[in-house]
């Protein structure tokens, strides 16, 4: 199997690492093009937890859209806590401010008893519209976050995944 | 040339196999390679793979709000190298296995196969004669066995009859394909007419049953 590779002149090598380098940084750079399209620095997220049950699932895959400043109640926003990287999606119950004035939000998940007053940071009330949320909800597709799951529960996952997608790319020749 | 067995049902691993050894024979027959093709892609294709390194580090340590407005300019920049290597291998590359001048006469050859038809088609472009590009093709059990293996002689041959430039460059297979195509004398006939010129001093009819005697014995 590698034989084929050492039989290889050094430009056609260089040819092939191309390859899986192109399909790398392609990837990548579909992911930026649709932050950049969103305005937002996540646009496909995955449920995490049931609290926006029976709306969304764990395991579902949420699209996000932030170019909209106006959010209203009832809406569904994916937030970071402040100083943490971790992102929840819950709904918009309440909000002060918006025009000129900048919007705050309060927000609760479907499924939860009380508000995220307690999730939020330890000096944190409510969310700042402009530098909290990552975006509203626009679109889902159930299940199929699963997979994402499965990768940040399972690392090795992760790195078996990339050892034999680049193997099958730098090993075919089209 | 080392002998390696691919699968003789496979199109892609005839073609990638014929291609190289076509390389391999014209560098051997001292056809200086031209990788000017070859190296623009390279080119274009690592341009845009350090421009999504360098926006995946810059995001990496800056984060997103700072990074913002390059990395749109940046996947414009991706965009564009990636449609200018798409048009290059396509519209200019277009199937190139090998661009090479020697002693003046250049030579430019593209290969090409179609879905489920096992023939090697030759696109081949010589500077020397007519100035058109010509078209050969054979089968590839010309020169592949049963079982995968590559046999060189006679797609050396194949080419050699083929196409003029790679003909004077390599004498021998060009013209041995051409005695070979006219009648090939059995074994017998060879050793008659051995016997016959080797005893030619001697009386024609005792040669002449000699030699009868001897090729009925060896035949």
């Amino acid at each position: 199997m590698f034989g084929s590779l050492a039989a290889l002149q050094p430009r056609q090598l260089a040819a092939q690492i191309l390859n899986f380098a192109l399909v790398l940084s392609t990837a990548f750079m579909l992911w930026k093009g649709l932050s950049v399209f969103t305005n937002s620095s996540s646009p496909i997220v995955v449920v995490l937890s049931g609290s926006m049950e029976p709306a969304f699932q764990r395991g579902d895959l949420l699209f996000l859209w932030n170019r909209g400043i106006e959010t209203q109640v009832g809406e569904v926003v994916v937030y970071n806590v402040r100083g943490k990287d971790i992102p929840i999606v819950h709904r918009v119950i309440r909000r002060f401010g918006g025009g000129s004035a900048p919007l705050s939000l309060l927000t609760k998940g479907d499924n939860n008893a009380a508000d995220d007053t307690e999730l939020y940071a330890h000096d944190q009330s409510y969310l700042d519209r402009s530098k909290d949320v990552v975006g509203s909800v626009v679109g889902f597709v159930p299940f199929v976050g699963y997979v994402t799951i499965l990768l940040s529960e399972y690392p090795w996952l992760k790195t078996a995944m990339l050892i034999f997608m680049a193997a099958s790319v730098v090993l075919q020749r089209e | 040339m080392a002998e390696a067995k691919i699968s003789p049902h496979s199109l892609n691993d005839l073609k990638n196999t014929t291609d190289d050894a076509l390389a391999n024979y014209l560098r051997g027959l001292q056809f200086r390679q031209d990788n000017t093709k070859l190296d623009v892609r390279l080119a274009i294709g690592y341009a845009s793979v350090v421009i999504a390194a360098v926006t995946f580090t810059a995001d990496y340590k800056l984060g997103w709000e700072a990074t913002k407005g390059w990395t749109a300019v940046a996947v414009v920049a991706y965009a564009l190298l990636n449609g200018a290597f798409t048009y290059w291998t396509w519209g200019v590359e277009k199937g190139c296995v090998f661009d090479g001048v020697k002693e003046g006469r250049k030579i430019s050859v593209a290969s090409k196969t179609n879905k489920h038809e096992p023939t090697y088609y030759l696109t081949v472009t010589d500077s020397g004669s007519a100035a058109s590009a010509r078209q050969i093709q054979a089968p590839f059990t010309t020169w592949f066995t049963a079982d995968g293996y590559f046999v060189a002689k006679p797609f050396q041959q194949w080419l050699a009859s083929s196409v003029e430039a790679i003909g004077a460059a390599d004498v021998k297979n060009a013209s041995r394909a051409e005695t070979e195509e006219a009648t090939a004398p059995g074994p017998e006939e060879i050793e008659t007419v051995a016997q016959s010129t080797g005893s030619a001093q001697a009386s024609g009819t005792e040669s002449k049953s000699k030699s009868s005697k001897r090729s009925k014995r060896k035949g």
